[in-house]
């Protein structure tokens, strides 16, 4: 393309001054080949020298891979309820009673304008507040507290896209399917939402991409995860790169499959192979 | 045709016999107007869109609704299914309230076929899937039936080879042919056709009157929107002319079209040639 521009008879635009579209190309490449070369050296340099294999496979086993473990079952608890949730809450924030509206609205942005850390301490520190001291029957809090946490942040955003993905179904849809003689719960489940969810997926997919992200928050309330699996080795072995480099290992391991699924299921929901639309 | 022609000639002759008519009706089969517009109000906010709207559509009668954009053509047709709801005056089909607030919409809507201007056609499914849904859903018909009569109507519609065609994969009157089958999949007793040729290019509206047309020859009821002149006059039985929300002339196609009686009918007339 570039070359086919630039080698044309255009005048202006393309050809002229420092960055045509020919060195723009060559720019982006020789900056690639940059980044990359530094990046494999600062790996090897890290794997090489910093890394301590030794401890490495001492820490593998359990340490690193229970706190892995803990990260995966929050994150598939975690998704299946805020997705589910986030349905829900998407449906009534295009409901069409005001009230049910509102309510929805305030949700989300009472979630979504809190920090998650903040949502985690209330839960976590405030509700066995809520008991006198000592009688909070939960002995161990901090996974329902971290699921709890997690689902009520996590199905507002989802509740958004959902919303959006509704709004971008045109009106014709529902209308279509009322005057057949379908209910409004009927032509929403077969007509409206399955259209909804397949422009809502990318969205949803970011969203439990950064809800894998978020279990590091969960440290702070003492689940075991990776970032407290970093900070236990780190701190009794004064070693940092060789947790640094399970915990990245950890968490890439998770999201990346997790997106290779997005797409997946974006290309399930979209047997007419429409594309964009 | 000669079927529906039929219709109307013994109709006008009850409408005339006014005394005696209820008698000689019932005798021809149409002793209630099939759906009924009763004094019909309809307001989008402080607009008044229907004036005072009152409309009888007799059985197996094709009316036909032609007038300006913006007088109200849309707007009758989607209260006729409750898409709109109407401000005052009642919408009967077969002697039953469709604007009452307790009527059981579901159930009339099934009753009440509609096709639209832009298909809306579902997206997600084939179009033997688009055509056995609703009955499926709505009428608890198992799988096997519903497709077995889906497939029979797009076969009805000359759509046999485009079964497990996306609408995405159909030409637009193609996709227009779905949505009626779609509409004929619940057995209506009215099907409403609002501008379903405008969205169409010009070489595909052929193929969407000629089903509309089969239709009337079978002797569905029909009201229709359109701006298609010859097809109004060829097949339908009435003419009704909206302009600024109100009926001003209602009449047979023929001497609609070649002697009006109002002089918005014929202001309207001079503006189509
Ligand atoms: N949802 C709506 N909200 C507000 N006003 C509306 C709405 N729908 C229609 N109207 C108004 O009601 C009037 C009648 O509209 P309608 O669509 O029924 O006209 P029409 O005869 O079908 O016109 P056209 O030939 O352009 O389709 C117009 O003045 C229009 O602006
Ligand atoms: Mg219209």
């Amino acid at each position: 393309m570039a070359e086919t521009y630039s080698d044309g008879t255009t005048t202006d635009g393309t050809g002229e001054g420092f960055l045509n579209d020919r060195t723009l190309k060559w720019v982006g490449v020789a900056g690639s080949a940059l980044f990359t070369l530094v990046i494999a050296a600062f790996l090897a340099y890290i794997v090489v020298v910093q890394v301590n294999f030794a401890l490495l496979v001492e820490v593998f086993q359990p340490q690193f891979v229970d706190a892995l473990y803990t990260v995966l079952t929050v994150v598939v608890v975690g998704s299946v309820l805020s997705v589910t949730a986030g349905v829900i809450v998407g449906l009534a924030r295009v409901s069409k009673t005001t009230f049910t509206r509102s309510v929805a609205k305030g949700y989300i942005e009472f979630f979504r304008g809190t920090p998650l850390l903040f949502q985690l301490a209330v839960v976590f520190f405030g509700i066995p507040a809520l008991w006198p001291s000592g009688q909070f029957p939960f002995q161990n809090f901090a996974y329902p507290a971290a699921i709890i946490g997690l689902t009520l942040n996590h199905a507002a955003y989802i509740g958004e896209a959902i919303r959006g993905g509704i709004e971008s179904v045109p009106d014709g849809q529902m209308e279509a399917a009322r005057s057949l003689g379908m209910s409004y719960i009927q032509s929403m489940r077969e007509v409206v939402l399955p259209q909804a969810w397949r422009n809502a997926l990318a969205a949803i997919g970011n969203d439990q991409v950064i809800l894998v992200k978020d279990t590091s928050l969960l440290t702070f309330i003492a689940v075991p995860e990776l970032i407290s699996f970093f900070r236990n080795v780190n701190s009794t072995n004064f070693d940092a790169w060789t947790p640094l480099l399970l915990v990245a290992i950890g968490y890439l391991a998770i999201t990346v499959p997790m997106g290779m699924l997005v797409r997946y299921l974006e290309a399930r929901a979209d047997p007419a192979g429409r594309g964009d639309r | 045709m000669s079927d529906s022609a039929e219709r109307t000639e013994s109709e006008s002759a009850s409408t005339e016999r006014d005394g005696q008519s209820a008698e000689s009706a019932r005798a021809a089969g149409t002793e209630r107007p099939l759906l009924e517009f009763d004094e019909i109000d309809k307001y989008f906010g402080e607009t008044h869109v229907l004036k005072n709207v009152s409309l009888d559509v007799p059985d197996g009668e094709v009316c036909v609704v032609i007038g300006p954009s913006g007088s109200g053509k849309s707007t009758l047709l989607r209260c006729a299914n409750r898409l709109e709801e109407i401000q005052s005056g009642e919408i009967r089909l077969d002697g039953q309230s469709i604007s009452a607030k307790d009527a059981d919409i579901n159930r009339l809507r099934q009753r009440i076929g509609m096709v639209f201007q832009s298909f809306n056609l579902f997206p997600h499914k084939t179009a033997l899937e688009n055509v056995a849904l609703a009955p499926r859903k709505v009428k608890g018909m198992p799988k096997e039936k519903a497709n077995e009569r889906a497939a029979d109507l797009l076969d009805r519609v000359g759509l046999s080879k485009q079964k497990g065609s996306y609408p995405n994969q159909l030409s637009g009157g193609q996709q227009q042919r779905v949505a009626i089958a779609r509409a004929l999949a619940m057995d209506p007793k009215v099907m409403l056709f609002d501008e379903v040729t405008s969205a169409l290019d010009p070489e595909l509206v052929g193929e969407v009157l000629g089903t509309m047309r089969d239709l009337a020859d079978e002797g569905m009821t029909m009201m229709v929107v359109t701006h298609e002149m010859g097809f109004a006059r060829e097949v339908g039985d009435r003419i009704v002319l909206m302009a600024d929300g109100e009926i001003v002339e209602s009449g047979e196609p023929k001497q609609f079209f070649e002697n009006p009686e109002t002089e918005r009918g014929k202001r309207f007339l001079s503006r189509l040639l």
